[in-house]
């Protein structure tokens, strides 16, 4: 177990945006989170590998609660996160989730799954928020779809514009669940580049993925799991380059391999 | 758009026919017109031998009264039928949410309504209306004797076909309304019961057309529908099979139209573009 230096560093930096402390969970007998300590602060990047069941999505989940945690804490920005009402709806709103399967809206216009969230649960105002879930929808490189349905847009587009739903809430933090796994190969790198460009803009985020590439390149900090467990955690370069554990050694080689 | 959809659908659970096959197909085409012309013929001629065919039990709908008197049923028929269904429909909807509610208490008392309303005859929940209610010194019109008994028989069944409705509808849908911080009731009425009307359409149609057929219990409280003026005409044209013949044709119609409406309604809504987006794999 290396809890690295950037971690403490960045608790004297002040309160960190999203803290697991002690988080445990089980499905059942399956203890799927063995003691989760995770810290992420304002700005920083933190990508979450691991073999798959390892328990990296169920993690990525608990931030926001879609799923329960059976003991330990979630804090966000210091605040324990709340476990119902319109306490827990609010702070959901200031954190943005990507999923693996897009999610968007089936029933409603791709403009409409951006403005939906700010009029429904910000509520400001139609035509606002239609201004501002255009210039989004832009910024992702969708701006043209904007009145079709959901099922007639790529998977790279859609996921997108999933981005551009989140980014709708002005989130503090994102949550990237696997992003780039339903999708074919070529539009990874579309959704990747939105998600680059958010990184260097500052946003904090917390990616799930099996983008090795993309976890070099941009994260501050990449945390491995395994079996439930975050058995190392590190900057991209050491972690990738000298991995101290042997589990860790083991992944990084099953999946360089080509 | 839905012709392609269609199109497609059938590709996709059925293998296309090759030419074998499309002879057979041809081969029992044929067959089944000749049984049906067949059958046809032998109603046609059954009706002749028997004198059903005669000119005294048809002239009847030669005259405007004939038809003014069974319009007026024909209306009382689409009332009823609209304040049931409407019942059903609003009454299922609320019990269905009550169902599924995290109360267990509210979840229980429903699921209890549901089955209730599920398991009773609708003839038995029409006697209740028409024989006890009046007992207890309620007054009701017959219009709300055949309604209430028929929408609520009816309700309970709508309420667990908008709750297999709702149960269809991929979670990711809802984790992602949850995720930009809406609350259960926004996300039930503006995500999840939206698309779970969708996937209800075929149910919701025959559970209504049940409602109209259901209304022509209506002459035990005597109220005036089609099938009840329909026997006045029987009783007094003695004329049972042309009238019933008749009458059964308007009831199609009804139905067909109910049809109709409900498959266009769900189109203007754009429910027929089937989304893309997968449940959320484990």
């Amino acid at each position: 177990m290396t809890q690295t230096q950037t971690g403490e560093a960045l608790a004297a930096e002040g309160t960190p945006v999203i803290e697991l402390r002690h988080v445990d969970k089980h499905f059942g007998s399956l203890h799927v989170l063995k003691d989760i300590n995770l810290k992420v602060g304002k700005g920083e990047v933190v990508v979450v590998i691991g073999p798959s069941g390892s328990g990296k999505s169920t993690l990525c989940r608990t931030i926001n609660r879609l799923e329960t945690i059976d003991s330990g804490e979630v804090l966000i920005e210091g605040k324990p996160l709340p476990q119902e009402g319109k306490e827990l709806a609010s702070t959901r709103a200031e954190i943005g989730m990507v999923f693996q399967s897009f999610n968007l809206f089936a029933h409603r216009s791709i403009i409409d799954n951006v403005t939906m969230g700010p009029v429904e649960v910000l509520g400001v105002s139609r035509d606002k928020a239609r201004e501002e879930g255009m210039e989004l929808l832009r910024r992702v490189g969708v701006a043209e779809q904007a009145e079709k349905m959901p099922a007639q847009l790529s998977g790279g587009q859609q996921q997108r514009v999933a981005i551009a739903r989140s980014l709708a809430m002005h989130p503090k933090a994102m949550l990237f669940d696997e992003p780039t796994s339903a999708l074919d190969p070529e539009m990874i790198n579309e959704v990747l580049d939105v998600m680059v460009e958010l990184a260097r803009g500052g946003m904090t985020m917390v990616v799930v993925t099996h983008e090795m590439g993309f976890a070099r390149r941009v994260s501050d900090r990449v945390v491995f799991m395994a079996d439930g467990a975050i058995i190392e955690e590190g900057k991209p370069d050491e972690f990738f380059e000298h991995p101290t554990t042997e589990r860790a050694r083991e992944f990084l080689d099953s999946i360089k391999g080509h | 758009m839905s012709a392609t959809n269609s199109t497609s659908m059938r590709d996709a659970l059925y293998e296309a026919p090759g030419p074998h096959t499309r002879r057979r197909i041809r081969f029992w085409t044929a067959i089944s017109l000749v049984l049906v012309a067949a059958g046809i013929g032998l109603i046609v001629r059954r009706f002749y031998v028997t004198g059903q065919l005669a000119p005294r039990y048809w002239e009847l709908f030669a005259r405007p009264t004939t038809w003014i008197f069974l319009g007026k049923g024909f209306l009382g028929t689409i009332e009823v039928s609209l304040m049931a269904g409407l019942i059903a429909i609003v009454l299922g909807f609320l019990l269905m949410l009550g169902r599924m509610s995290s109360s267990r208490v509210l979840s229980g008392i429903c699921r209890v309504i549901i089955n209730f309303f599920r398991g009773v005859p609708s003839l038995l929940l029409i006697y209740f209306f028409f024989l006890v209610v009046p007992t207890y010194g309620v007054k009701m019109s017959s219009f709300w004797m055949i309604t209430l008994p028929v929408g609520l028989a009816a309700s309970g069944v709508l309420a667990e076909v908008f709750r297999g409705g709702m149960n269809a509808v991929p979670k990711g849908q809802s984790e992602a309304a949850y995720s930009l911080g809406m609350r259960k009731m926004k996300v039930t009425m503006k995500i999840v019961f939206p698309q779970a009307v969708r996937y209800v359409i075929p149910s919701l149609i025959s559970q209504l057309v049940v409602v109209v057929k259901d209304t022509t219990v209506a002459y035990v409280v005597s109220f005036p529908d089609m099938l009840q003026n329909a026997r006045v005409l029987i009783t007094n044209y003695d004329a049972l099979v042309s009238v019933y013949f008749v009458v059964a044709i308007l009831y199609i119609l009804v139905n067909y139209a109910i049809n109709h409406l409900a498959v266009s309604l769900a189109r203007r809504s754009g429910t027929s573009i089937i989304s893309r987006t997968s449940e959320n794999p484990v």
